[in-house]
């Protein structure tokens, strides 16, 4: 039997090493899985090659698990994380709720970033101090199938009537492939799909009184549209998401995508994956009433307020975000940048000859609603479009329903 | 006697019997307050409101979806799992050639994790692509619109559900059948009873315990039903595979309106205690 004074001594033993344990990492990171897991993979090894002393410990999580783990540790002020990975749709919350530390308290940020991405980094949006540093320039691009639209004689679609037109046409003539295909999985892959035609007819999601617009006269107009293109759609785009979208693209079973992300468009033009290599116009989606409005996406990265290595972490964001670092990643890993000089390095656009215009796409980017709620106010516009695009509603009843809804959501 | 006084053995439960309040009764009272009340979840401000999270669900069209979805899932797989698995209990219950190999092919699902069985199905479901739309159509069918035929969906999901749980409700009753006293079979040949005659009369009362149980199992899990369908569907098309566990997990962790989702639990909690207390009642009373 262990005497009282070693039972004493193994207890503080196990005590100060549980403690050591847990606060071993001289930076924690908490970012996704998939490319952007493999981006902070690569960075991290590239940095600890000039800090060989440092342990960085690197969460990689899924979309939906990152969310919730992060507002339920920085909720708790549980100082887990040193640096954290956002979607731009929850910057807002992340912000508001002072859960980021300000980036620029001891100093401007410089540097080349692309002024819509960092726009969305301050709060209150392009006006306040920087709380996070752009970190993937995503935006959703239009593509074409630049062979098909001249085997048919059409040009570069000017506007979403064009589109319209175009779907028809080759959806007619060629049996064996849609006119048209985008993600109409419920939730944020058919609402993502919807937005750039959406804002391109004038609609509006929240007014700037906060007051939910989504069921105005243009935003209806936008929806019938939409419906239009279904008809010109693969059979089960109500269940598309991003890999059926890719495949049909890539196997040639489609003319045009609407929504095409800067990670997927590298593997068109790749023989080994595509039957369309170097077929695909990759351009910012056309405009209708309004210009071209292409949905921004930028992942961003932000230090917490809680941040127990506070000056490590706001290093090692300095160098994840520098035109150097940024410039490697988009050559190795195809991760879109969000500086300026590197969409027009020539080495990076020898390799993505899209890289011209996805700088232009993000230049005019439009970014989702800056609130709190966007993810439920999100849900619920998914649901309703999908209402409506299995037939169960039609677009007036649908946004109908979804603005009462959603202006029900923004006064909780 | 085991223990020596009754204080003994109150002393001896009481652990066990506090960390099941801490582990139940303290998250269920927590429910009841939230469901009565408005949650900040940020500012951790709770603010009483009445029945006003009963009202906003009682007006929810996908809320009403949900509790129609879970229900007509639960009754109807959880009837089909056993009327299968009673099926095959029977069938196994007697000796034939490459018994002994058909067993583990027939449990074998029940084995997989639901997420890959989900990917399995995704796949074979696929319109143009998948295994069953390909059998389909050497048939000289027509293809089906698996998961995204609103009116399809759900019994999808359940089909599912039957061929991984299927296994669980024939095991249960194929113990029950085991358990048969020979004599008694014996004396039913005896007394020329065969054939169905013999099934209906002798040994579906006496297995009828045990199909319950496999009834009350299977219903109680398939009420919850959440992951076949966060994998499958999401909950679509439009709401017609989304059930109350996913419409929970949504207000709950995907929107933080705990107050909401807390009242939207009451309720499932409610639903499933009156499925489960009918089950419950039939079983009491097959016993006694």
């Amino acid at each position: 039997m262990l005497s009282r004074s070693a039972l004493s001594l193994a207890l503080t033993a196990s005590l100060t090493l549980g403690a050591a344990g847990a606060n071993a990492a001289d930076l924690v990171i908490a970012g996704r899985d998939g490319i952007y897991g493999q981006a902070l993979d690569a960075t991290v090894a590239r940095y600890k090659e000039a800090h060989p002393d440092m342990d960085i410990e690197l969460l990689k999580l899924p979309y939906g698990s990152l969310y919730e783990k992060l507002v339920i540790s920085l909720r708790e002020k549980s100082g887990a994380y040193d640096l954290v990975l956002l979607d731009d749709t929850w910057a807002t919350e992340f912000m508001s709720n002072g859960w980021l530390a300000n980036l620029e308290e001891q100093g401007k940020i410089t540097g080349d970033f692309i002024a819509a991405t960092l726009d969305i980094s301050r709060y209150p949006v392009a006006q306040g101090p920087a709380y996070s540093l752009p970190v993937v320039g995503n935006v959703a691009m239009f593509a074409y199938n630049q062979a098909l639209f001249d085997q048919y004689g059409l040009s570069k679609p000017a506007n979403w009537d064009a589109v319209k037109v175009a779907a028809k046409t080759i959806s007619a003539k060629n049996p064996d492939t849609s006119g048209v295909v985008f993600r109409g999985q419920k939730g944020n892959p058919i609402v993502t799909g919807f937005l750039p035609l959406f804002w391109a007819h004038g609609g509006v999601i929240v007014d700037d009184a906060g007051k939910p617009q989504v069921n105005s006269a243009q935003g209806v107009q936008a929806l019938e549209s939409f419906l239009e293109l279904k008809q010109y759609a693969p059979k089960g785009i109500e269940v598309y998401n991003s890999t059926e979208v890719r495949d049909a693209i890539q196997q040639r079973k489609t003319a045009i995508a609407i929504e095409v992300w800067p990670s997927w468009a590298p593997s068109m033009d790749d023989p080994s994956q595509s039957k369309v290599v170097q077929e695909m116009q990759v351009i910012a989606a056309p405009g209708q009433v309004n210009g071209s409005s292409p949905m921004l996406g930028i992942w961003q990265m932000g230090v917490t307020a809680d941040a127990k290595h506070d000056k490590n972490a706001r290093d090692f964001l300095n160098y994840l975000t520098s035109a150097e670092n940024q410039k490697t990643l988009a050559l190795e890993l195809g991760l879109p940048p969000t500086r300026r000089s590197v969409y027009t390095d020539k080495d990076v656009v020898a390799k993505y000859r899209w890289y011209p215009n996805q700088l232009e796409a993000l230049e005019h980017g439009k970014a989702r609603p800056r609130i709190k709620q966007w993810n439920e106010v999100e849900s619920i516009l998914g649901d309703y479009l999908q209402l409506a695009m299995i037939g169960q509603m039609d677009a007036r009843t649908a946004l109908d329903q979804a603005n009462r809804k959603i202006d029900r959501a923004l006064k909780r | 006697m085991l223990f020596r006084s009754r204080l003994q053995l109150l002393l001896l439960m009481s652990p066990a019997t506090l960390l099941l309040a801490m582990l139940t009764l303290y998250p269920i009272s927590q429910i009841l307050i939230n469901a009565f009340s408005y949650v900040d979840y940020v500012g951790a401000e709770r603010q009483f409101v009445g029945m006003d999270n009963f009202v906003e669900l009682s007006e929810d069209w996908f809320f009403a979806g949900a509790i129609k979805n879970s229900l007509s899932f639960s009754v109807l797989a959880s009837l089909l799992q056993v009327g299968l698995g009673l099926a095959l209990a029977v069938l196994f219950d007697r000796q034939f050639a490459g018994r002994r190999f058909a067993l583990p092919v027939i449990i074998y699902p029940m084995m997989l994790s639901t997420l890959v069985c989900s990917a399995i199905w995704r796949a074979w479901y696929h319109y143009d692509f998948g295994f069953l739309n390909n059998a389909l159509l050497s048939l000289g069918l027509e293809p089906v619109q698996w998961l995204f035929d609103p009116d399809m969906a759900l019994f999808s999901v359940m089909l599912v559900d039957i061929w991984q749980w299927t296994p669980m409700a024939f095991l249960i009753i194929l113990a029950g059948l085991q358990s048969i006293p020979a004599d008694i079979k014996d004396a039913a040949l005896t007394d020329g009873a065969r054939g169905w005659r013999r099934f209906r009369h002798i040994t579906l009362p006496l297995i009828m315990p045990q199909v319950l149980l496999a009834l009350l199992l299977r219903s109680i899990d398939t009420f919850k039903l959440f992951d076949k369908v966060y994998a499958l569907t999401g909950g679509g098309p439009g709401n017609s595979t989304e059930t109350l566990s996913l419409f929970i997990y949504k207000q709950g962790f995907k929107f933080f309106n705990l107050g909401l989702a807390s009242a939207a639990a009451l309720l499932m909690l409610a639903i499933a205690c009156a499925l489960s207390a009918v089950y419950a009642w039939r079983y009491v009373g097959a016993k006694s």
